[in-house]
């Protein structure tokens, strides 16, 4: 699968604090939020089942499994990070049809989550949302 | 309509309730991990135990709804309910995340409506003991059935988002209770939103060491400020977003020295392309 | 009080241009690009970021915060005067309690502790539904479990439909998914709302 444009957001793992504590090591079983790791939509028929990127409109979308690398680059300031798939998410079909635009680029829908240490390496935690250019790492 | 015929009602409610909660427990076994059988009786044996629950639920709910009335098939529901209410309550002390497992493929922690529900299915159950005949000969005195089947709804969490939800809703379509919320000033999560989306932010995000330091109104522009290096040198990068124009390249930005307050770089001319 | 008014009158000129630029000569390079120095190193993917501290706060010693991790490190964490910290909003440094959780992102010195340069306090970012609202808040399912989440005029922000953010909360519907950004209220499953993405 060539380069896509898409939204990325953020999410924690790893039976943290809050809301987080009883999260879980994620689909893979080795998520925490500390670590370089990123959910993708899917990574099973069980994913997929949840997260239906093909009712947005994406099709072709690859099957990847865990510790698959995948690299989100920041369409607004061109910072990049490769990170290893951990868990399933985010849950697509939610969220269809949003949409930023950054020097010239558009990404819609929501294909990536990056754990807390990911994000935070790329933009602001409390931003939540980016325009993200995403392919194999 | 005497206490004897009301009696003789409730075998039906609880016949078609136990055959539900049992279809339940076979349309959703791989549920069972979210219970607390797996800690009750080992993980192993959960989903073995769960399918001979569900089987139990049948067997009372059949003898129930079929002919002959027995006193003993009241019984058997009551404790059947009273074993259910032991275990509901067993699993919220000791495994408080585990799901309830009683009606459907409902993650939902065990509340206090679910414990409510098995001690009304007891009283239910116990109200049945002393009937003599059968629901079929119930007659009129079936329809205390209803507002029984009504609280059994209410006290289900499942079922919230037939009822509870489309009232909810209805409810507030008639009065928003957040109606006065609206102001004219532009929240802080928009302006970050442009700025980060703007042409100013490219031209300085190599130099920022931060996330929003700051932040501030000064007549129609509200201003951002951001920990910056420049050159090696401590700095603060401010961002001024107009509060009236909303092109991206109307964002304005300029990268300040911290000791001397001086000014180090201020783009004026902002590409739009990245 | 009045020191940072003073720094805010003088950024406030320098960003609307009212102020003169340095030479260039006198400062070494200008493009912001090559100002820029090397980037910091990531981990491998999966591995764990030695720059980035995950937490709940155990301690604090004046401006050194004690956090124990959930992937059982345990970090030490410098704030300074130049730190960002986001408590449902940008506020100080002071703000940082025991009992917070924490994400924070700086540079890692050589005796392990970490100079922080971005501090998120209690920062939740929740895929949720929408069960109820009412005037003192919303309440959401979070994968089954309730979570309230409380308004705060001035602050509590909505983006409907992928457009920008208002304070206009008067759309939001019940049955409706969103996602939410939050500060969580520690010890309680509340939070307090920063923005809500949804639909209307």
């Amino acid at each position: 699968m060539a380069g896509l444009n898409a939204e990325a957001s953020w999410f924690c793992c790893g039976n943290a604090w809050g809301p987080c504590a009883s999260t879980g090591h994620g689909a893979c079983g080795t998520c925490n939020s500390g670590n370089f790791q990123h959910a993708w939509p899917n990574t099973s028929d069980a994913c997929y089942a949840i997260t239906h990127p093909d009712t947005c409109g994406i099709t072709g979308m690859s099957r990847r499994t865990c510790g698959f690398r995948h690299a989100t680059t920041n369409k607004c300031n061109g910072k990049r990070v490769v990170t290893s798939i951990a868990d399933c998410g985010p849950q697509t079909d939610l969220f269809c049809g949003e949409r930023a635009c950054c020097g010239g680029t558009c990404a819609s829908n929501r294909v990536i989550d990056l754990t807390p240490a990911a994000f935070s390496a790329i933009a602001s935690l409390s931003a939540g949302l980016i325009p993200a250019g995403i392919d194999v790492g | 309509m005497g206490a004897q015929q009301v009696a003789a009602a409730q075998p039906l409610l609880i016949g078609l309730l136990l055959l539900w909660s049992s279809y339940g427990k076979f349309a959703n076994a791989d549920q069972t991990e979210r219970t607390a059988l797996p800690r009750l009786v080992g993980e192993s044996r959960a989903k073995a135990a769960y399918r001979t629950v569900g089987g139990i639920e049948a067997l009372v709910a059949l003898a129930l709804l079929l002919p002959p009335a027995l006193t003993v098939e009241a019984a058997a529901a009551a404790v059947l309910a009273a074993g259910f209410t032991g275990y509901l309550i067993y699993a919220k002390i000791v495994v408080p995340e585990a799901s309830c497992g009683c009606l459907s493929a409902s993650e939902k922690p065990i509340g206090r409506r679910a414990i409510g529900r098995a001690l009304l299915l007891l009283a239910t159950a116990a109200a049945a003991i002393p009937a003599s005949a059968g629901w079929w000969s119930a007659g009129s005195a079936a329809v205390v059935l209803v507002p029984e089947a009504a609280a059994f709804v209410m006290l289900s969490a499942e079922l919230d988002r037939c009822w509870l939800l489309p009232l909810r809703r209805f409810r507030i379509r008639l009065s928003h209770p957040l109606a006065g919320t609206a102001t004219d000033k532009a929240p802080l999560s928009a302006t970050q939103r442009r700025l980060l989306l703007s042409p100013a932010y490219r031209s300085v995000d190599g130099l920022l060491r931060s996330d929003i330091r700051d932040y501030w109104d000064d007549e129609d522009w509200r201003f951002v400020s951001y920990t910056a290096r420049y050159d090696g040198r401590p700095a603060t990068a401010v961002f001024a977003v107009p509060h009236h124009e909303s092109a991206p390249e109307s964002v304005r930005v300029a990268v300040v020295d911290e000791t001397s307050g001086l000014t180090l770089y201020r783009p004026t001319v902002l590409a739009t392309a990245g | 009080m009045t020191a940072t008014m003073d720094r805010r009158a003088l950024l406030t000129r320098a960003a609307l241009g009212a102020t003169g630029l340095v030479a260039a000569s006198a400062m070494g390079s200008l493009a912001p690009e090559t100002a820029f120095a090397a980037a910091q190193q990531h981990p491998e993917p999966g591995q764990p970021d030695p720059n980035f501290a995950e937490g709940l706060v155990t301690g604090r010693n004046q401006d050194l915060l004690q956090v124990q991790g959930s992937d059982g490190r345990l970090h030490r964490i410098q704030l300074t005067g130049v730190t960002s910290v986001w408590k449902l909003r940008p506020t100080t440094i002071d703000q940082a309690r025991i009992g917070d959780g924490l994400y924070a992102r700086g540079v890692l010195l050589p005796d392990g502790v970490l100079a922080a340069e971005s501090v998120w306090l209690n920062i939740v970012n929740l895929t949720v539904s929408i069960t109820a609202i009412s005037k003192s808040g919303v309440q959401f399912d979070h994968h089954g479990s309730k979570v309230i989440g409380h308004v705060q005029p001035g602050t509590t922000a909505a983006a409907y439909n992928g457009t920008p953010a208002v304070s206009d909360l008067s759309m939001l519907k019940v049955g409706r998914h969103a996602q939410v950004i939050g500060a969580w209220r520690p010890g309680t499953n509340e939070i307090d709302i920063a923005t809500i993405y949804t639909s209307n």
